[in-house]
């Protein structure tokens, strides 16, 4: 049969995000990918290079769209390591919840983005509203639905206001509630059964071999987890599972997302009863605009929601950075787990098993 | 740590070890036993390859190579082996003419990354099976990633001078 070459994205129905892949086709069955990222390239690295370290938060924060908190969260990491700064208790904590929060949202937004491109309109509408509920907390504690620059360098920006816990609860609860009704029409849903079981695997070794994080390792059995490995924040304080499924598929990778936020949600409710009711948020830091930070270098990492997240980071002394290179866990799902996985895969599958890897295109360009 | 790095010593030469108190071991080596330490670590359980990056030391007229790797979980679930955490290895290559050998034969996912460090320093490296762009649109005279690139130089001569505030406000006082 004659091979065909076919462009998908960055104008396509299936596409989430800015990004495209040159397929090799034959027939409806794909022999070659060819993933191709750079339509929102940014060059925020090297912008990095040229503002003072507090003047970089708003760029860290737009490097990953869809949740920005675990960027500023681990460049405040990184630069705590560099200059020596310790956090206060209660800080760790609200950061912990922060994150958490995040992490939910961020589920929350790739379960729209799954169930809209397959067509599951009405869990689509339910994903969004909850997600925009939460973005409600955010914006309270916050000030800000999307980016919100609330995590810096010693601990948080402010404390929680009176009342927030009772909400947050409030809203997890609501929540959580539905989660039943995403069971029954989505998750359990013969339809998207029939869509994902068997599509895009990724097994255990494959993704030893191809440095996959986050879900898609998790979904081969393996409880590979930053806050496990080498916890910050307050996550050695509180105990949690790690959800794993060991079919290795896109319906795998997919319970385990769900399992994850479930378990976030718990965490949350685990963390906020442990919580020390007063005390300092945040250790003082010297002025901004005269703050010099000492030479050398530090890799940071944590667990954004869709993996393993790091940052390599170096200061020569100065007021800038001089070198920042962020580790992001859709750099490699999306430019070699991605080209492997689709190989043998049938076309109407490709946009399936692109959000079933959690791939977040802005992470990759940068 | 402790004991890696007195394998590491003895069987290579030329090798630098500093254990920082993170516990995240620094290696800093010359550019022919890159290959050898990183097989050799892989064999020591480190096989999860995180990140290539490239650090343009442009006083000493060098570019330094990063390879960051950790280790996945033997078993599902084994946190005890907290002593394995990541291993910075680095080199540092002439800039003039910038060479390098690929390392994917080792690690398959460290192509993307030698993708992008090719096109943003303009190393060069030796039996990579793509080096196509990645992400950059445009042809530019200096990679862009090199400290003797100026953006604000390249967008003037680019995009046309963007005027400041005092010259916009004093042009707008001059014609009213």
């Amino acid at each position: 049969m004659r091979e065909l070459e076919l462009y998908f994205g960055p104008q396509h129905l299936g596409m989430v995000g800015n990004f495209s892949i040159t397929l090799k086709v034959e027939g409806d069955r794909i022999v070659k990918a060819d993933a191709n990222p750079g339509y929102l390239h940014r060059g925020f690295e090297k912008l990095m290079e040229q503002r003072t370290w507090m003047q970089n938060f708003p760029l860290v924060c737009r490097i990953n769209v869809v949740e920005p908190d675990h960027m500023e969260l681990i460049y405040s990491m990184a630069v705590e390591k560099l200059a020596g700064i310790e956090v206060p208790e209660r800080g760790k904590y609200i950061r912990s919840i922060f994150c958490e929060m995040a992490r939910v949202a961020s589920h929350l937004f790739g379960l729209w983005a799954y169930a809209n491109m397959l067509g599951f309109d009405t869990v689509a509408h339910w994903a969004m509203y909850h997600r925009d509920i939460l973005l409600d907390m955010f914006e309270e504690l916050t000030g800000a639905r999307v980016y919100h620059i609330y995590v810096r360098p010693g601990g948080v920006r402010r404390d929680f206001p009176d009342g927030f816990i009772d909400r947050l609860v409030k809203t997890l609860h609501k929540i959580g509630g539905k989660v039943p009704d995403y069971n029954a029409t989505f998750f359990e849903n013969r339809l998207f059964q029939k869509r994902a079981e068997g599509i895009g695997v990724v097994t255990r070794e494959e993704a030893i071999r191809m440095g996959a994080v986050g879900h898609t390792l998790k979904a081969t059995g393996m409880k590979y987890d930053i806050r496990k490995i080498e916890p910050y924040a307050a996550y050695d304080q509180v105990d949690f599972d790690i959800p794993t499924r060991t079919g290795g598929d896109a319906y795998s990778r997919l319970l385990t997302i769900r399992d994850d936020m479930i378990e976030s949600v718990h965490m949350i409710f685990k963390l906020i009863d442990k919580m020390p009711n007063k005390g300092e948020v945040y250790t003082k830091t010297p002025n901004p605009f005269k703050w010099k930070i000492p030479a050398g270098e530090a890799y940071v990492r944590c667990e954004s929601s869709r993996g393993e997240l790091g940052l390599y980071i170096v200061s020569d002394g100065g007021d800038k950075p001089y070198r920042a290179h962020f580790n992001t866990p859709s750099y490699n799902h999306g430019l070699t787990v991605l080209e492997k996985a689709l190989e043998g895969e049938s076309i109407s599958d490709v946009g399936n098993i692109m959000i079933s890897l959690y791939v977040v295109p802005p992470e990759i360009d940068r | 740590m402790n004991e890696l790095k007195k394998k590491l010593l003895s069987s290579f030469d030329n090798v630098e070890i500093n254990i920082p108190e993170d516990n995240r071991m620094i290696v800093i080596t010359k550019k022919e036993s890159v290959l050898s330490i990183l097989s050799y670590l892989k064999k020591m359980g480190y096989n999860h390859f995180a990140l290539e990056s490239c650090n343009d030391w442009i006083d000493d007229n060098e570019f330094e190579l990063i390879y960051i790797l950790s280790a996945y979980l033997e078993k599902d679930e084994q946190y005890q082996d907290k002593g394995k955490r990541n291993i910075i290895l680095k080199t540092r290559i002439s800039r003039e003419k910038a060479k390098f050998i690929t390392i994917i034969d080792i690690f398959e996912n460290a192509e993307p990354y030698e993708r992008e460090i090719h096109e943003m320093f303009g190393i060069y490296f030796e039996g990579h099976p793509r080096l196509t762009p990645l992400l950059l649109e445009r042809d530019y005279d200096i990679p862009p990633f090199r400290k003797d690139f100026d953006t604000n130089k390249y967008v003037e001569n680019t995009f046309g001078k963007i005027p400041s505030i005092k010259e916009r406000k004093k042009e707008k006082n001059e014609r009213t």
